[in-house]
Formats: structure tokens, C-alpha cells, sequence
């Protein structure tokens, strides 16, 4: 068989925070909003609400005030109550959806660009050039292709790492000949085949190998891989 | 006359007795074949005091320009999903097509690959993930303590 086989790892890290709404999208959340309100009748709390405002108006408009002041109580009214839930709001910080890592743009942190899928991408060297690429390792005789795709993650991440592998299937196959030089009569080119999974794991002392890594997005692919390669990857990335 | 009159009110009380208890069965089996009672869903049921007419909520009509903005604003809502659906299933056709084609270079190559390739993964279901939040997790942070009391009704059929 003329053609080598490799299998590369394509690791996913899954989205932490929702996307923002498009335009259209905030519009119409915006109006099912006012639907429900105009729809819906009052309640306990809204009714309690208005017939406090009715009690202090009418105590504003008549001269002499009686019940209310002569008891002495203080009546928790709804309005404070509302003030008081505001205010503990407002006290709350949530963390920032736009992490320090993403200002700096630390490509080589996974704590970027929380809303969208992460790839990892390395630096092998084929043949006598260094490219970027999805990690991919030699076929062995003896084992299947998604054991060979295993093996390239656990050379690159070590082997703590937890990813669920989506099926035995390749999603994508990369051919390419090799320059006339190396070419033989057993050695015409090299198929890449792909697999998908997705990182379970959340953070992982990195003990990274091979030096250079990156974790980028679907869009950020174009500044690293060639555009063959890109091409082939495109075609199965969702996003 | 003494051995006579302790014998007859045995039987007499025995026959009684297998006379009641064979009524109480067939109470008991007339009871079982009845069909059981469906258990009521309480979302179903509005409770009363929710259709009082002061409850109803007062609120200025619409002006025509009002609904005239939502009748387009659902035109384009309508046209943005639209669009959204196609682009998904292009993708996925893309992804599938892509798939096909890898394994189609698969079976030239090796066919003992490719039988290993098409094989189920027992694995993989059921696969679960916990869904995106709006913010990210706060490291560090204690949630306020309180107490949840469960009051939802069971009910036995």
C-alpha cells in the first residue's frame, strides 16, 4: 500500500457561557416579554403592592389619620421589600464573562473566549518544515485508528486527560503526496484521518512536551493552518 | 342434651362466618376491578381564587403603530430563524458528507480498518454535560445558607 496513515486529534473544549444575542433575537425576547405582561392577571404580590399605594394615598388626602398610626406598628410594605431584594442584587458580583485572558489574548490559555469551542493546534515538524497542526501521530500495524488518535492526545497532553471521543469513525480525511524527492514506489503520500472528542476535564497541570500549543477557535484557524488543510477542517467543524 | 347443643352452634358460626367472609370478597374484587383513580396534575387545574375579575390587569390599548411594529418585527424573527435553520443544516450535511468521504479512503486502504471503524461505540451513550451559564463559575464563592422544605402532594392510586 503506497499510502502512510496517520490519525490527528481533534479536541474540542465546550462553550461555559451563552453567546450573546444577535439583534433580532434581543428584540423578540423583548417583545414575548411585554406579551406575557400584557396577558397575565396580577399577582398576590402586585395586588398586596396596589392596595398599599391606595391606603397611603387615601391617608395622604384625609385630614386626620386613625387606625394606621394609633396601633403603633410598623407595617413592612411591599415597595420596602422590593427595595430591600434590589439592593442585595446589586451587592452580588458575578465573574466577568470577558476574562483577563481574553484582553491579553493568552492563546495559549483555555480560559479564553469562554462562549465559543476551542481547538488545540501544535507544532510538528513534517518532513523538514514546522507547521501548525491537529495533533496526529503515525498508524502502527496492530491498532485501530481511534487508539492512533488517542495516542497523539496522550503524546501531546500526557495521559490525565479526560475526553470523550465522539465514535469509532474518522470525520475527516486530509490526503496529500509528498514531494518528488521522498516519493517511492511504496511511499506515494499520507492520509491524515480525524476524530472529534470533547474535553471532559477542566483543568490540567499541562505538561505539554512538545512545546508549542495553542487552543483557538473556529475562526482563528485561518491565521495558522495551511488552506488545504483548513479547508478539509472546515468541513466537519459545527459552529 | 350437653353434647348435643355446643356442636350445633359450631357449625352454625363456622357456615356464618365462611358466609361473611365470602362477601367481603367479592366486595374486595368488585373494588379491584373498578378502574383506579387518575391522579390529578396540579398544573392542570387553575385554583379559583386566580379567575377573580380584580385580578384582571388594567393596561392602555395598543396603538396601531404598536401593532404594526410587532406584525413586523415577527415577519423578520420569522425570516432570522429561517435563515439560522438552513445554515444548521448545511453544516451538519457537510459534516456528514465529510464523514462518508473519510470513510470511503478508509475501506481503499484497509478493510479490517474500516470494519473497526464502523462498529458502535458502546461508550458514548448516554452522554451527559452540564448546559452553558450566563456567567462563568465564581471561584471561591459560598452560596448563602437556607433550608428547602418539600410540600408537593403524592398521591397513591
Amino acid at each position: 500500500r503506497p499510502w502512510r496513515l496517520f490519525g490527528a486529534m481533534c479536541l474540542l473544549r465546550l462553550p461555559r457561557i451563552t453567546q450573546p444575542l444577535e439583534k433580532e433575537e434581543e428584540e423578540m425576547a423583548a417583545l414575548m416579554g411585554q406579551i406575557e405582561l400584557e396577558k397575565s392577571h396580577y399577582s398576590d404580590h402586585e395586588i398586596r403592592k396596589l392596595e398599599e399605594e391606595e391606603r397611603l394615598k387615601r391617608r395622604k388626602e384625609s385630614l386626620y389619620d386613625d387606625e394606621d398610626d394609633a396601633t403603633g406598628k410598623t407595617v413592612i410594605m411591599a415597595q420596602d421589600l422590593e427595595d430591600k431584594w434590589e439592593q442585595k442584587f446589586l451587592q452580588f458580583k458575578a465573574a466577568p464573562r470577558i476574562t483577563d485572558d481574553d484582553k491579553k489574548n493568552i492563546r495559549t490559555s483555555l480560559n479564553r473566549k469562554l462562549d465559543s469551542n476551542l481547538m488545540l493546534l501544535v507544532k510538528q515538524k513534517i518532513g523538514n518544515q514546522e507547521l501548525w497542526l491537529l495533533p496526529q501521530v503515525e498508524w502502527q500495524p496492530g491498532e485501530t485508528l481511534r487508539s492512533t488518535a488517542e495516542r497523539a492526545m496522550a503524546t501531546f497532553l500526557g495521559d490525565h486527560i479526560q475526553a470523550k471521543i465522539l465514535g469509532n469513525a474518522p470525520y475527516g480525511i486530509y490526503k496529500y503526496k509528498f514531494p518528488r524527492a521522498i516519493r517511492t514506489e511504496d511511499n506515494v503520500g499520507a492520509k491524515v484521518f480525524f476524530f472529534k472528542a470533547f474535553l471532559q476535564s477542566n483543568d490540567f497541570t499541562q505538561t505539554e512536551l512538545k512545546a508549542d500549543y495553542l487552543w483557538v477557535t473556529k475562526n482563528e484557524l485561518g491565521d495558522y493552518l495551511k488552506p488545504e488543510y483548513l479547508k478539509k477542517v472546515n468541513r466537519f467543524l459545527l459552529d | 342434651p350437653c353434647r348435643a347443643q355446643p356442636k350445633k352452634k359450631k357449625k352454625v358460626d363456622v357456615r356464618r362466618e365462611q358466609a361473611q367472609k365470602d362477601r367481603m370478597k367479592k366486595k374486595l374484587k368488585k373494588l379491584e376491578k373498578a378502574a383506579p383513580e387518575l391522579i390529578p396534575i396540579e398544573d392542570f387545574i387553575t385554583p379559583l381564587k386566580y379567575s377573580d375579575s380584580s385580578r384582571v390587569r388594567s393596561l392602555p390599548p395598543l396603538s396601531p403603530e404598536e401593532t404594526e411594529r410587532r406584525v413586523l418585527l415577527l415577519k423578520k424573527w420569522c425570516l432570522f430563524k429561517q435563515k439560522q435553520d438552513e445554515a444548521e443544516k448545511k453544516a451538519i450535511q457537510s459534516l456528514v458528507e465529510s464523514q462518508q468521504e473519510a470513510l470511503k479512503e478508509l475501506r481503499l486502504e484497509s478493510e479490517e480498518l474500516f470494519q473497526a471503524a464502523i462498529r458502535r461505540d458502546e461508550g458514548l451513550f448516554p452522554f451527559q454535560r452540564d448546559g452553558p451559564t450566563y456567567t462563568p463559575p465564581l471561584a471561591g464563592y459560598d452560596p448563602p445558607e437556607g433550608k428547602c422544605v418539600d410540600v408537593t402532594k403524592v398521591y397513591t392510586q
